[in-house]
């Protein structure tokens, strides 16, 4: 996928996006993920951190968020695809003329924005349950790190769905791979207390950077440099794994005709 | 006679055909990746965010805590799994209609899962050892078993419980994802009993696990089986409990489904 196909295709991307929203917005599981389960965990972590005060409620509000975001990415994003499969839908949307990547981009777009709602309800938490004043430290700088963090998550579910299609076995570790990204992304705690040679895998993850970006600004933690560095990480890993996913999705549709297994998995 | 017969065997057939059942769609690498590897992160997070908040000197706290909380992957999980599958399965009407004994098809449904859960619990307690320094040398091993045996039977209650509701309601998943968590804030498993409100004190007493959780620190901290002997008491009893509950609900819910016309519904 490039960005000229994007630009090409974005009220297809919005259309896709809507209809999603409507199919998902009561949709106990999505429910769960991206409002329930980060509840839950901030909860657990407003407590566990009470003691160090706003500050650590706020980088809470970020990071239980982010595990919203996550989960939702890797359960909702990640089955974009099959999702379609097991409606017996995939067919008619691989014949349209619109490339089946603008339509799982559009339907990411969806999960994505639909799992901001974890950081406003642990946000709420919070403010009301545990009576903190939460304010947003560089609030520019944070509403320009929440939007790289909806494009960087987006191309990373543009990898993991033509992945899971391609490779059912990988898909048998999708509940292993939930924690790992919350451990190794920082979000509820610095990496720095996880061994070294773990750290070169939390750089390539773009929740990574996301998670550094979110919590520098939201804390007032990071410096401009730092924060515009992070913007850097995030739009680099975004358009790699745009070219990357383009590469993916032709082999995976390329092999799905070849072996006429499109509508089964 | 004849009948304690006919009722072992058919708890002793549902425990085993339940199960297989279970793992006939699940392939050992799902296994591997739920019972051994998602454990472990869970294990992980939760230790680490932990000493994140609170020092080093915490660490079992944490990791005694959340391995024994993974019997709740088997007892809610598994158990409502094995009897939410008769009725996604289209099996319900055949089994409703049978004459065997339905306390013992009811618990065959568990049985299974509570070794199993107690292999996940062991699984976590070995990777919070390999991993997290976690010491056993204190130890009693035959009563931190027993202390497994008995928190993973009662999880269990809970979950036969929550398997009920899978016979009544579109989503269970929904109930059980959100039990499982819950489990993780009033169990006592992350944050200590005396710190919480009474009303959520209250909760936890009235959860598996909690007394569990308790009795495991103590004796991995070299307490004797008579130390936590009330503790394993009460969390049996809270098994015991959750059984019969369910039981309750179970015959029930048949009775519901048989004049409404309902045992096919899905």
């Amino acid at each position: 996928m490039n960005l000229l196909a994007l630009q090409r295709n974005w009220r297809a991307i919005l259309v896709v996006a809507e209809m999603t929203l409507r199919q998902t917005v009561m949709d106990a599981f999505i429910l769960f993920t991206v409002l329930v389960q980060p509840l839950l965990i901030a909860l657990l972590a407003l407590w566990m951190l009470g003691g160090r005060g706003p500050e650590a409620a706020m980088f809470v509000v970020v990071g239980s968020g982010m595990t919203g975001l996550w989960s939702s990415l890797l359960f909702v994003s990640g089955n974009s695809i099959n999702v379609e499969r097991w409606s017996g839908t995939l067919e008619t949307l691989v014949g349209v003329p619109t490339s089946l990547a603008v339509i799982v981009f559009g339907k990411n777009l969806a999960n994505v924005t639909q799992s901001l709602i974890s950081m406003v309800v642990s946000y709420l938490l919070a403010a009301l349950l545990f009576g903190y004043s939460l304010q947003v430290d560089q609030p520019v700088q944070f509403a320009i790190s929440l939007l790289l963090t909806i494009v960087a998550f987006i191309s990373f579910g543009l990898i993991i769905a033509p992945l899971f299609v391609m490779n059912p076995s990988v898909q048998h570790w999708q509940n292993a791979m939930e924690f790992p990204v919350y451990i190794l992304s920082g979000f509820l705690f610095p990496v720095a207390l996880l061994p070294g040679w773990s750290t070169p895998l939390s750089y390539l993850l773009p929740p990574y950077w996301a998670a550094r970006a979110l919590h520098g600004t939201s804390t007032g933690g990071s410096g401009l440099n730092e924060v515009l560095f992070y913007w850097g990480m995030m739009a680099l890993f975004s358009v790699i794994y745009l070219l990357i996913s383009g590469h993916l999705f032709r082999r995976m549709l390329v092999k799905a005709r070849v072996d006429a297994t499109l509508d089964m998995e | 006679m004849n009948s304690l017969v006919t009722n072992l065997r058919v708890f002793w057939q549902g425990t085993i055909l339940s199960y297989i059942a279970l793992f006939h769609w699940l392939e050992p690498v799902t296994y591997l990746a739920s019972k051994v590897l998602m454990p472990l992160a869970q294990i992980l997070f939760f230790t680490l965010l932990g000493t994140f908040a609170t020092g080093r000197d915490t660490t079992s706290f944490y990791v005694i805590g959340n391995a024994i909380q993974i019997a709740a992957v088997s007892g809610i999980y598994g158990v409502t799994m094995s009897i939410g599958g008769d009725r996604w399965n289209g099996t319900l009407p055949y089994l409703f209609g049978t004459p065997a004994n339905r306390m013992a098809l009811f618990v065959g449904r568990a049985f299974i899962h509570v070794i199993d859960g107690m292999l996940g619990v062991v699984i976590g307690l070995l990777w919070g050892t390999a991993v997290l320094g976690l010491d056993l040398s204190q130890a009693n091993l035959p009563a931190l078993a027993l202390t497994i045996l008995v928190t993973t039977f009662s999880t269990s209650g809970l979950g036969l419980l929550m398997g009920c509701l899978s016979l009544i309601t579109l989503n269970v998943m929904f109930v059980n994802n959100t039990v499982y968590f819950a489990l993780l804030i009033f169990s006592g498993a992350n944050i200590p009993l005396a710190s919480l409100p009474s009303w959520m004190l209250a909760v936890s007493q009235a959860l598996p696990l909690t007394r569990g959780i308790a009795a495991a620190r103590q004796i991995i901290a070299g307490a004797g089986l008579a130390d936590v002997g009330s503790l394993l008491a009460g969390e049996f009893l809270i098994g015991c409990l959750y059984v019969l509950v369910g039981y309750r609900m179970f015959r029930w819910f048949e009775y519901q489904a048989k004049r409404k016309g309902t045992l096919e519904t899905v």
